[in-house]
């Protein structure tokens, strides 16, 4: 293939084959959910992230378009998640003096939440009767995606198991957290964002941003941290048991 | 602007080699999270434009993750026959992760700090005595 036809095809390509309706789909889902949440005074049931799923699920069940065809051309905005983790350092880095004074806060987070998160999972999966696998598959289930599934590969459970744990856990701490917090009437934004990072990774994350700068840049923290350390801790734990 | 998202997609691909190579247990993007906030602490200095990125990306990171979320949906029935210890787990779970964390860690983790306050408070009370 010649260059001009080459950078014809580039610029004159048709759109049909690209995941122009899959993108625009998503987008649009997320801003009619930002929508709802914001009529609804952003009340934490409506998440924006959770309606957005059930409308785009609801799209493809009336449209009958495959969840495989769906997720192959939402690819683009899946990629995005990349370069947007990485740029969670800027919260933190524009925090740093408040999270330098906070640092017995975090470590005493850590050591809560990181136990928790892993003990009372394990601990109802396997009182209600759960298999010895799926069991394995929930134990990183609070840490992000990519860290889970090492994890869960390392101890046995089931990778594609571990990631849909991991995101149903993650919509799970978006939508619980600041209820749980006005529950405990907890208004410190470092604890309600330290919290969410370690129990709900990058989705409680992005719920944390929403409430102002101190709690997403600690949920950012705490989600880093809480995935490092179960990354070194639980198959450490695992292998001695 | 450009030269900010350069230099995002520079440190996601540094930590993509250092994840790829094994040196880090770490998946990429946060290799580079660490690597831009090292970066960052280095130069001391926030540069405002990469603040602006920032703040307009991570305002729809919750975007970001309906894909993933909507192919949740698509393997719910890999769970069908343990779906009551599953759906307990996840969400009892992390009902109690949340609670006792926030609880504890606003009792212990807030307790110095508090106390700080509450001295710093008493300190300038007693010099407001001793002034009127």
């Amino acid at each position: 293939m010649s260059t001009f036809s080459q950078l014809t095809n580039l610029t004159w390509a048709s759109l049909a084959d690209k995941p122009v309706l899959e993108t625009g789909a998503t987008v649009l889902a997320f801003l009619a959910a930002t929508r709802l949440s914001r009529l609804g005074s952003g009340h934490p049931l409506l998440n924006p992230t959770l309606l957005a799923i059930i409308l785009v699920s609801l799209g493809l069940e009336a449209t009958n378009i495959p969840y495989e065809t769906y997720l192959r051309g939402a690819d683009a905005i899946h990629f995005m998640l990349g370069p947007a983790v990485v740029l969670l350092a800027v919260p933190l880095f524009r925090q740093r003096a408040v999270v330098r004074a906070s640092l017995r806060l975090i470590v005493v987070g850590l050591a809560v939440g990181l136990p928790v998160g892993i003990l009372s999972a394990v601990g109802i999966a396997w009182m209600l009767g759960a298999s010895s696998r799926t069991i394995l598959s929930l134990a990183p289930k609070s840490v992000t995606a990519g860290i889970a599934v090492g994890i869960s590969e390392q101890i046995g459970g089931l990778q594609t198991l571990t990631v849909v744990l991991v995101i149903m856990t993650g919509i799970t701490g978006a939508v619980l957290g600041p209820i749980i917090a006005r529950l405990a009437r907890i208004e410190d934004p470092r604890v309600v964002g330290l919290t969410m990072g370690i129990a709900s990774h990058g989705i409680g994350t992005a719920r944390a941003l929403q409430i102002n700068e101190i709690a997403g840049a600690f949920s950012g923290l705490g989600m880093s941290l809480n995935g490092v350390l179960t990354a070194i801790l639980l198959p450490l734990v695992c292998g001695l048991l | 602007m450009l030269e900010q998202i350069a230099r995002v997609m520079v440190w996601l691909c540094v930590g993509e080699i250092a994840a790829r190579s094994g040196l880090l247990p770490l998946p990429a993007p946060v290799i580079g999270l660490i690597l831009l906030y090292a970066e960052l602490a280095v130069r001391r200095k926030l540069p405002a434009d990469l603040g602006a990125l920032a703040d307009r990306v991570l305002q729809f990171l919750g975007m970001l993750f309906v894909p993933a979320g909507v192919g949740v949906i698509a393997y719910l029935d890999i769970f069908k026959t343990e779906a009551l210890p599953i759906l307990a787990a996840v969400i009892g779970g992390t009902a109690m992760t949340l609670f006792v964390t926030m609880v504890v860690a606003n009792r212990l983790g807030t307790a110095v700090a508090r106390r700080e306050v509450r001295e710093a408070d008493r300190i300038e009370g007693a010099i407001r005595d001793v002034n009127l």
